[in-house]
């Protein structure tokens, strides 16, 4: 529990710099085999650490204040961290080096929190199981089963969250499902705040319009207290939210009396593995126990139009994204006596992986001008019918819950008979609150052949704190049991 | 001769302090590569946060010219790879741009009609040398404002007609200041070849406009047309095949996500209409019909903000006709003469010499003089009057003695012109006017000889 070993460490019970240098001793023997990591910042984490064991001792600073005081921190690849090499998963960014800390980072860094690296990903976030790392970067296992994938594309965040035996909490970032499927496939808390909640300032670019900082941790108490700290407006970036950050620790311990469920039947049932749709169930039953009403649903728009609504837009965007990586500027370098047309193209084709280069042909494809009112415009259209049916839904329930996954970590092999479309159908479930923006959870509610079963539940805009408070009544319901 | 349809697409950029997505700042050193961070440069990770103050000097712009302001605006992104273009797409308004509609009149009373105003980020400047080209990111970001007219131009020298009435029109705004680029692109197309279009690029300044346009109309009558984008060289004077219409670029425009929907509230048109200064248009109709000012003078006069506002401060305390005589025909020759601009003119200096002008203290002569001097030097015309005596002589019998004295020194002359030459006369009125430093009234002097003569 991240807020104990806050206290701890407040109180001199144990140093911050020992503590550091035993989480980066662990990570780095971990990564060797399952491979959570593409940076390590040891030499900066220790020296912040240094500083704050000095302060704790001099007694000069404000025990209100530095409410992540020590705690280990990771951050996505995808995550301008300054002076630390960020990649975001890609070769053609291999020794980009940032000038600045991204806003999310910033405020940890602030709030006493300890960066000790990058963590893995599939490439620039294109994928769902961690797998489409970018070329010449080895491929996260699973902590509970190494012949596992983790879950895409916060892969490292994921199994290295499960995995350490040290207190941690994990920066990531959401754009379609990429933090609650590995959450969900490595057995841990995975949470993606309201689209707006968290500044994107310092995210280096999937699909702009829903990509979504967030955290992942043991447990939602852990959870809360990083979300007080990375929440809130930034004038860097102008889709951030002004609205008021409530304190997400007090929806802690509250229970769920009153609260009402919207459950999709839909999606416990045909094409769900069914020790996962049963987990889930027996989920729903426990929180019936402790005080909440279960309500049947049917989410059909986002089930429906949910999946292409969300490729069209995320590939659109994505494929303007990757124009700017070009060997030019930053990142990779290769210059030979070319002409600069040459020289783009023999750096894209040489350093973006398979699965980069299909996201962006197809982008491209659906933004061209014959295709942009069938392809483009009416995925934003659809865009909006799916907010307003998650809106209408969210006027007679407070949460909606689904699956996370419709089946637990796949192993390597299985995934690599599917085709590229059957990979995108694993998102069916995290595609409906990612497209509309909404907050959503990842809960561990059971064992499936061993493996995690994660249940995902959905809150309407702005609607963290009830996410915070169900997640908290399961675990305490659930060691009850 | 042919008959040819033009149409423009102006860039010119704004007069912001920082620039339009981030606060690097807009001039200053000109180090290349300097006035940069990590937003211009399209790093990974940064964001663009609009410059509000670009959007409200692109709104006046296009209030200025008659445009409709579209109330709810995106920003879209146009993709391309050039190394100019940090983020290899450049941000530019689309769908919804700032501003439809809109015109400009030129003097022969045709109407140019716009079809939209819009704002957008200037890329990198590139520098081609033989075997590499350098960028400087200096410039990437500042924002440029793009008037587009309807291809409604009848000849070159419409055009530049055109752009020296914007150019005046942004001028009078505060956003362009002379000497500023101001960067055309051209469509154009001659009845003889069926229209086929023909886009020129890259055309910097009025003037060039002028030429390429000459250049490619003749090229067009000469030649077979082919819908193609050409490129102008002003070293070499010709435009020269870009790339055909079938491989034209597709930009793919999306709506930048990175950039919340602006919503621009009637009221905040409204403010922004109301400190709209008085263009040159209205000033000249002003300038003839109410104070009766010739409308050469006029039109010259409010041509240049800076000029119209120095003859309304005139004309407060002198009549206008005085006021615009002197200003158009003295002091725009001497500003011009000696490379200086009106804001460095002593008005109080100015008004001095205007008002013994007005109460004929002084001659013409003397005044030319005392304009002269007072561009120059900036010394009190009155006060240089008082030392050097150059009042008006009219006092007859002062007038008398040089005259007298002229008579008698110049013995011939005066001989001429009892034999019947008249210019002996003016030679003689010349002495005088020399003796009394141009301050003897002309028809005095005149009289007074004729009277000694006989």
């Amino acid at each position: 529990m991240i807020s104990e070993h806050v206290a701890n460490i407040k109180t001199g019970k144990i140093t911050a710099e020992e503590y550091i240098m035993k989480i980066i001793d662990e990570a780095i023997n971990c990564d060797e085999e399952y491979h959570y990591f593409s940076a390590f910042s040891g030499t900066l984490a220790i020296a912040q650490a240094k500083q704050l064991d000095k302060k704790i001792l001099d007694n000069s600073f404000d025990t209100k204040k530095l409410p992540l005081a020590g705690v280990p921190i990771t951050v996505k690849a995808n995550i301008c961290i300054k002076d630390i090499e960020t990649t975001a998963g890609s070769a053609i960014l291999k020794g980009y080096k940032p000038l600045y800390n991204a806003t999310a980072v910033q405020r940890l860094i602030d709030a006493g929190g300890i960066i000790i690296g990058h963590t893995a990903q599939d490439e620039f976030g294109f994928g769902s199981f961690g797998a489409n790392v970018g070329n010449e970067y080895p491929i996260p296992k699973n902590p509970i089963d190494p012949s596992r994938v983790c879950g895409g594309s916060s892969a490292g965040a994921g199994g290295w969250t499960r995995k350490t035996i040290h207190e941690h909490a994990a920066l990531c970032e959401s754009t379609g499902g990429s933090i609650a499927a590995p959450a969900s496939f490595c057995g841990i808390v995975g949470f993606c705040p309201t689209y707006g909640r968290v500044s994107r300032y310092g995210l280096i670019d999937y699909a702009n319009s829903l990509d979504k900082i967030g955290s992942m941790t043991k447990i939602t108490a852990d959870t809360a207290l990083i979300l007080n700290s990375i929440a809130g407006a930034d004038i860097h970036d102008s889709t951030s939210a002004n609205n008021p950050v409530p304190d997400y620790t007090a929806a802690l311990g509250k229970g769920v009396q009153g609260i009402t469920i919207g459950v999709v039947k839909q999606a416990l049932g045909e094409g769900v593995q069914q020790e996962v749709a049963n987990s889930c169930q027996n989920a729903l039953e426990q929180l019936e126990h402790a005080g909440a009403r279960l309500q049947e649903i049917e989410l059909p728009t986002t089930l429906t139009y949910g999946l292409p609504a969300y490729y069209i837009l995320a590939m659109s965007e994505a494929s303007t994204n990757l124009a700017k990586y070009c060997g030019m500027r930053y990142g990779i370098q290769d210059i030979k006596n070319e002409h600069y047309n040459d020289y783009f193209t023999r750096i894209r084709t040489t350093h973006l992986g398979k699965e980069a280069k299909r996201r962006i042909l197809l982008g491209t494809f659906a933004r061209m001008a014959g295709h942009r009112d069938a392809y483009y415009l009416k995925a934003a259209q659809a865009r909006t019918l799916i907010i307003k049916e998650y809106q209408r839904l969210f006027a007679h329930v407070n949460m909606i819950a689904t699956p996370t996954m419709p089946f637990i970590a796949p192993k390597f092999k299985e995934i690599q008979e599917l085709t590229p479309l059957q990979n995108y159908l694993a998102d069916v479930f995290t595609v409906g609150p990612n497209i509309s923006g909404m907050p959503h959870i990842n809960m561990p509610v059971g064992k499936s052949q061993g493996m995690p079963v994660g249940l995902m539940l959905t809150a309407n805009h702005f609607q963290e704190s009830i996410l915070i408070q169900t997640g908290d009544t399961l675990e305490h319901t659930k060691n009850r049991t | 001769m042919s008959t040819p349809k033009i149409g423009l697409e102006v860039h010119t950029q704004l007069s912001t302090v920082t620039k339009l997505f981030c606060s690097c700042a807009t001039q200053g050193t000109e180090e290349p590569n300097t006035r940069t961070c990590v937003i211009c440069l399209g790093h990974p990770g940064s964001k663009p946060a609009l410059n509000s103050l670009a959007l409200q000097q692109a709104i006046k712009i296009a209030l200025a010219l008659g445009c409709n302001i579209t109330h709810t605006m995106q920003f879209s992104r146009k993709t391309y790879y050039y190394p100019d273009l940090a983020k290899n797409y450049q941000i530019t308004q689309y769908e919804t741009p700032l501003g439809v509609g809109g015109s400009i009149t030129l003097d022969s009373g045709k109407k140019v009609n716009l079809t939209r105003v819009h704002i957008e980020e200037d890329p990198a400047a590139l520098e081609h040398h033989e075997t590499y080209s350098l960028a400087d990111y200096n410039r990437s970001g500042i924002p440029l404002v793009e008037i587009v007219t309807e291809p409604e131009l009848e000849s070159p020298a419409q055009a530049r007609e055109f752009l020296n009435k914007l150019l005046t029109v942004l001028s009078y705004l505060g956003v362009y200041t002379e000497g500023g680029t101001i960067k055309a692109d051209a469509n154009v197309s001659i009845k003889e070849k069926n229209y086929t279009r023909v886009e020129i690029k890259n055309i910097t300044g009025f003037k060039e406009i002028e030429r390429a346009l000459t250049y490619e109309i003749k090229r067009q009558e000469q030649h077979e047309v082919v819908k193609e984008t050409r490129g102008w060289n002003a070293e070499t004077g010709l435009t020269t095949s870009l790339r055909s219409k079938e491989s034209e670029e597709d930009y793919g425009y999306i709506v930048d996500p990175d950039l919340p929907t602006i919503m621009v509230t009637e009221k905040e048109i409204e403010d922004i209409r109301a400190s709209l200064p008085e263009l040159s248009a209205a000033k000249i109709k002003k300038y003839i019909a109410q104070l009766g000012i010739d409308s050469l003078d006029a039109a010259i006069i409010a041509n240049d903000l800076g000029v119209a506002t120095i003859f309304e401060k005139m004309i407060q305390i002198v009549p206008a006709t005085l006021a615009a005589k002197w200003i158009r025909r003295d002091l725009l020759r001497v500003l011009a003469k000696t490379e200086k601009t009106v804001s460095e003119i002593n008005l109080e200096h100015l008004k001095e010499l205007l008002v013994m002008l007005h109460r004929k203290e002084i001659t013409d002569q003397v005044g030319q003089q005392l304009m002269t001097t007072l561009v120059e030097q900036d010394e009190s015309p009155q006060k240089l009057v008082k030392q050097k005596s150059l009042n008006k002589i009219s006092n007859e019998l002062s007038i008398k003695g040089f005259c007298e004295d002229a008579v008698k020194e110049n013995s011939a002359a005066v001989e001429d012109y009892k034999s019947g030459k008249q210019e002996a006369l003016d030679f003689l009125m010349g002495q005088v006017m020399r003796k009394t430093k141009g301050a003897a009234a002309p028809e005095v002097v005149r009289q007074q000889l004729k009277e000694l003569i006989g």
